[in-house]
């Protein structure tokens, strides 16, 4: 991966009537990048998709694509290639027509045209399928057709809203292993857009979490998952415990009027934060052996693992443990140190959907 | 068990439905002209449908008008589903509530409004308001079955292609066309429909000189039987059929690439409609002629010999726009209002009067119809009665009313109106359904006159015919003929005209004017004070003076004419002495004609007469 930036996106703004979209939103995305952008419904990740891909254009700012400002280019001026959520397909053409239909326009000849479906279809694993029709197809086909159908074109950026949303679980699982090895042997950058948080870690070189037309965390991952920088990302990215606690000195904190240790050093004396632990990390002992002491209040199996609710001073903790400890039964609650995560307090509203937006 | 009363009902609910058809359909293969006389499969009425000219022009008119709406309403009607897809969801429902009212919409009021509509902004009706009309009936059709398409257009598909490299017009006809072109064809095809078997609007926004099919079919049929109307009625009927089992066609679901072929089989089944229509099209363009001048003809259904209109146009280079009416009250509506602009019209006595008490006609000027002479000076004296100085009027037709009664079931010599309260005809007698010829009988009998205001005299009347009511079998119009042609009734109301042709039908029928006095009808030729084709007009007139011309006229139509020297001509002598045809003097002396009452005058006859439809017949 190179960090020249391929895709810049500078102060965009963008609203809908009254609803604010984006905010001076400000990424970029480098070459051969496999960059997702993740949020829940209404964060923004669709609009900066349709930013990109030229179906919108913003209100404010610009978009930089290999040097060029594109900010006003039509979508189909732009070097890339978009794959939809609904897939999409041309349902009155063959798939051979659907995948041809972008290099018919460029007039391309008849022999490379040809060359080109039977490539895109044995990369996506669908030979022979060239006389059939779109609608005849399963959605996992059919969505294997919408890449080979925008891959022909040899985009630079490869663009995904959800491509997956539609497939059932097993579909989807397979669906990300082939695309994590279509991006490999094609080389291009791809962009997408995801509400699923597995995905995206399973997938992405770089994540970037969105909320309410802002950006909250940029980063790998591992970052993401492991250092979320405020509440939200935390909440987001898997289950977690997120308590609020006070930060007595450097590496000391106060959770629910216990002191625990931790790692973390630089938010002063007696600061207002929220701790947050992830429920695998939270280990149940015996009742003398733990931090604070609590009680189990329910228990569920979840293949993996258990999930308990654990009661103790007064908050109740998630917890997942491969072992089954019954309900009622009295626990100790211990916290490695380098598993608490310490987080600044928004102070308002507005600031809790800014948060990290520097 | 209950699968067969299952197909019982079913079986029944389809006779009820398709029975009239199966009937009409039966007719139009008869080789009788009597319903319910089966004399055999014959063909011949359709050969003739080939043959008639003015029918031919009609399915050339209609075809061309349904082409042509349906591509107009396709072409706007889809536009404005797109347009109204990209609204918000409230006004496009209202828009689209607002779009569907009009196929609700009484089609009555929907003709009449456009009527006024054109009448009020000064368009005169002609070709072009019946296509606006049609245009804009058949625009909600196209709405209802493309929106349900355009609802369905998935925008992401546009966008793919947008993305793929398209331009906005490329994916608009590539991706977003095919995908709305059922809903655009089944529109078409609907709308083609709709507009091929129209009657009621393009009744009322036609303009003079063209028929569609199914108004030509009206004044035909209205005219008499007509079984190449059967046979008109049928193929339209099966055009239809054919349409709409096309238009709920639904196209198998398809895998591989066939479903190709049939949309272009599709396709094909409309560009061949198209094809016959371009070449219909130039045949109503390229009867046109090189006529130097025109005449719009206003006449009675059935009342000329269209050969006529053939000599006349060949030797004066006179187009004849001819149009036709049922009544006169009809008439005078389409004339009064300026709907449609007519030159010289054929109306009868007594609306010939009111026609000159609101000044809507023109003096004709005797000096250019030199053979104005030839209608009898009696005939003139006659007219005096509602054209008292004979300035307006050149008698066409004229005739009496009277009985036609069956001899074989009358036996006694019928010489008065009595024999119609005869006990003895209970359920065989046959009245006229028309206010005026029913008092004319009720009046003559007491002897007052046709035309009295004196409410004593009318009351009496009315008894009268409150007392008739349970021996008639029905009140009818056209039906009489038919009817006594059957040998369905023995004596039936009726005008001397139609007596005549119904004899040659039926040896047993004698006609008679009753002594007590009857009524006498002359119908003329006025000219518009509106015409903008007065020397075209008069020309008409001193054409069908003409006695071999009013020969050919009288032949056809078997009313008497008032031209002597025609009647000089009658070759066969039975004829040109009959009583019937040609009344004496004594008989005609006897008569009167109906002059027009004022509106209060025929309110008041209305009146009555409603209470006479009111009375309880047991």
């Amino acid at each position: 991966m190179n960090n020249d930036k391929l895709i810049d996106l500078v102060n965009i703004s963008k609203s809908y009537g009254k609803n604010l979209i984006l905010d001076d939103l400000n990424l970029y995305v480098r070459e051969n990048e496999f960059i997702t952008l993740l949020g829940p419904s209404g964060c923004g990740k669709t609009t900066t998709l349709r930013l990109i891909g030229g179906f919108e254009s913003p209100d404010t700012g610009k978009i930089i694509f290999d040097g060029k400002d594109i900010t006003e280019l039509p979508p189909n001026k732009r070097q890339l290639n978009t794959v939809f959520q609904k897939y999409a397909l041309f349902t009155h053409m063959t798939i051979a027509e659907n995948i041809a239909f972008g290099l018919k326009i460029k007039k391309k000849s008849k022999s490379y045209i040809d060359d080109k479906i039977k490539y895109a279809l044995k990369l996506v694993n669908l030979d022979g399928y060239e006389n059939r029709m779109a609608d005849s197809l399963s959605g996992g086909q059919q969505q294997r057709i919408a890449i080979a159908r925008a891959i022909v074109n040899e985009p630079k950026v490869l663009l995904l809203d959800e491509p997956l949303g539609a497939l059932d679980l097993k579909l989807r699982q397979d669906m990300q292993y082939e695309l994590i090895r279509l991006k490999e042997e094609l080389g291009i950058t791809f962009i997408y857009v995801t509400h699923d948080q597995e995905e995206a870690l399973t997938m992405s070189d770089t994540i970037v979490v969105m909320n309410q037309g802002y950006i909250q965390q940029i980063g790998t991952p591992e970052d993401i998952y492991n250092e979320p920088e405020n509440a939200f990302v935390a909440d987001f990215i898997g289950d977690s415990n997120i308590i609020p606690a006070t930060m007595i000195e450097d590496k000391v904190v106060e959770i629910l009027g216990t002191k625990f240790k931790c790692v973390d050093e630089g938010f002063g004396k007696n600061k207002p934060v929220d701790a947050v632990i992830r429920p695998e990390d939270v280990i149940l002992v015996e009742p003398d052996k733990g931090i604070i002491k609590g009680k189990v209040t329910s228990l569920i199996f979840k293949g993996v693992h258990y999930e308990m609710e654990v009661m103790a001073n007064g908050y109740e903790w998630l917890v997942q443990s491969t072992k089954l400890v019954p309900v009622g039964t009295e626990v100790g609650i211990d916290v490695d140190p380098f598993n608490i995560q310490i987080m600044h307090k928004p102070e308002s509203e507005d600031e809790e959907a800014v948060a990290l937006d520097e | 068990m209950k699968n067969v009363a299952k197909k019982i009902y079913l079986v029944l609910i389809m006779l009820f439905l398709y029975l009239p058809i199966g009937v009409l359909i039966f007719a139009s293969f008869n080789d009788s002209k009597i319903l319910g006389k089966w004399n055999g499969f014959t063909l011949k009425w359709y050969t003739q449908l080939f043959e008639n000219e003015a029918i031919l022009n009609s399915l050339r008119t209609t075809i061309f008008l349904a082409t042509l709406s349906a591509i107009i309403a396709t072409v706007l009607g889809t536009l404005a589903c797109l347009t109204m897809n990209r609204m918000r969801k409230v006004p496009k429902s209202i828009i689209m509530s607002i779009t569907n009212i009009p196929m609700l919409n009484a089609e009555i009021v929907t003709g009449l409004a456009f009527m006024l509509l054109f009448v009020g902004v000064g368009m005169s009706l002609s070709l072009s308001t019946v296509l606006i009309a049609h245009v804009t009936f058949c625009i909600p059709y196209v709405v209802l079955s493309v929106m349900p398409k355009v609802q369905q257009i998935d925008n992401n598909m546009y966008e793919a292609a947008l993305d793929l490299g398209a331009s906005k017009a490329y994916a608009f006809v590539k991706i977003t066309m095919p995908d709305i072109m059922p809903g655009i064809l089944s529109g078409f095809l609907l709308s083609f429909t709709m507009s091929l078997d129209d009657f009621i609007i393009t009744h009322f926004t036609r303009g003079s000189g063209f028929d569609t099919l199914s108004t030509k079919i009206y004044t035909e049929v209205r005219k008499g039987i007509k079984p190449e109307m059967y046979a008109l009625s049928t193929l339209l009927f099966v055009t239809v059929f054919v349409l709409l089992l096309l238009v709920n066609k639904k196209p198998a679901k398809v895998t591989e690439r066939s479903k190709h072929a049939k949309i272009k089989k599709y396709i094909a089944a409309i560009a061949s409609i198209a094809i016959l229509v371009v070449g219909i099209g130039f045949g109503v363009t390229g009867g046109a002629g090189n006529y130097t001048q025109e005449v719009y003809v206003y006449n009675w259904g059935e009342y000329l010999d269209p050969e006529v209109i053939t000599m006349f146009e060949k030797e004066t280079g006179i187009k004849v726009h001819y149009e036709e009416f049922e009544t006169n009250e009809e008439m005078y509506t389409i004339v009064a209002t300026g709907a449609r602009n007519y030159d010289v019209v054929c109306p009868s006595d007594y609306m010939i009067q009111k026609m000159i008490e609101n000044d809507l006609l023109e003096e004709v000027d005797f000096d250019n119809i030199s053979t104005s002479d030839n209608i009898g000076q009696q005939y003139y004296d006659r007219a005096k009665g509602f054209d008292p100085e004979n300035k307006y009027c050149v008698p066409y037709c004229w005739g009496t009313v009277g009985i036609m009664y069956n001899k074989t079931m009358v036996d006694e010599p019928v010489t008065s109106w009595d024999i119609l309260w005869n006990e003895k005809y209970k359920d065989s007698i046959l009245m006229q359904n028309s206010v005026r010829d029913a008092y004319c009988v009720a009046l003559s009998k007491l002897g007052y006159s046709i035309n009295t205001l004196n409410e004593n005299e009318l009351e009496e009347a009315t008894q009268l015919l409150i007392d008739q009511k349970p021996l008639v079998q029905a009140y009818v119009v056209d039906q009489v003929r038919d009817k006594m042609i059957k040998n369905a009734a023995a004596l039936g109301v009726i005008y001397s005209g139609e007596a005549i042709y119904m004899q040659r039908e039926n040896d047993d029928l004698e006609y008679v004017v009753p002594d007590e006095g009857s009524n006498v009808w002359i119908d003329g030729w006025v000219i518009l004070k509106e015409s903008e084709n007065k020397e075209a007009a008069e020309k008409w007139i001193e054409f069908l003076c003409r006695p071999e011309i009013a020969l050919m006229n009288f032949d056809y139509i078997t009313y008497s004419t008032p031209n002597d020297a025609a009647r000089a001509l009658i070759e066969d002598e039975e004829i040109r002495n009959s009583i019937i045809a040609f009344p004496d003097n004594t008989i005609l002396e006897r008569c009167e004609v109906y002059n027009y009452l004022g509106s209060e005058g025929d309110d008041l006859y209305d009146s009555y007469w409603t209470r006479v439809g009111a009375a309880d017949s047991e």
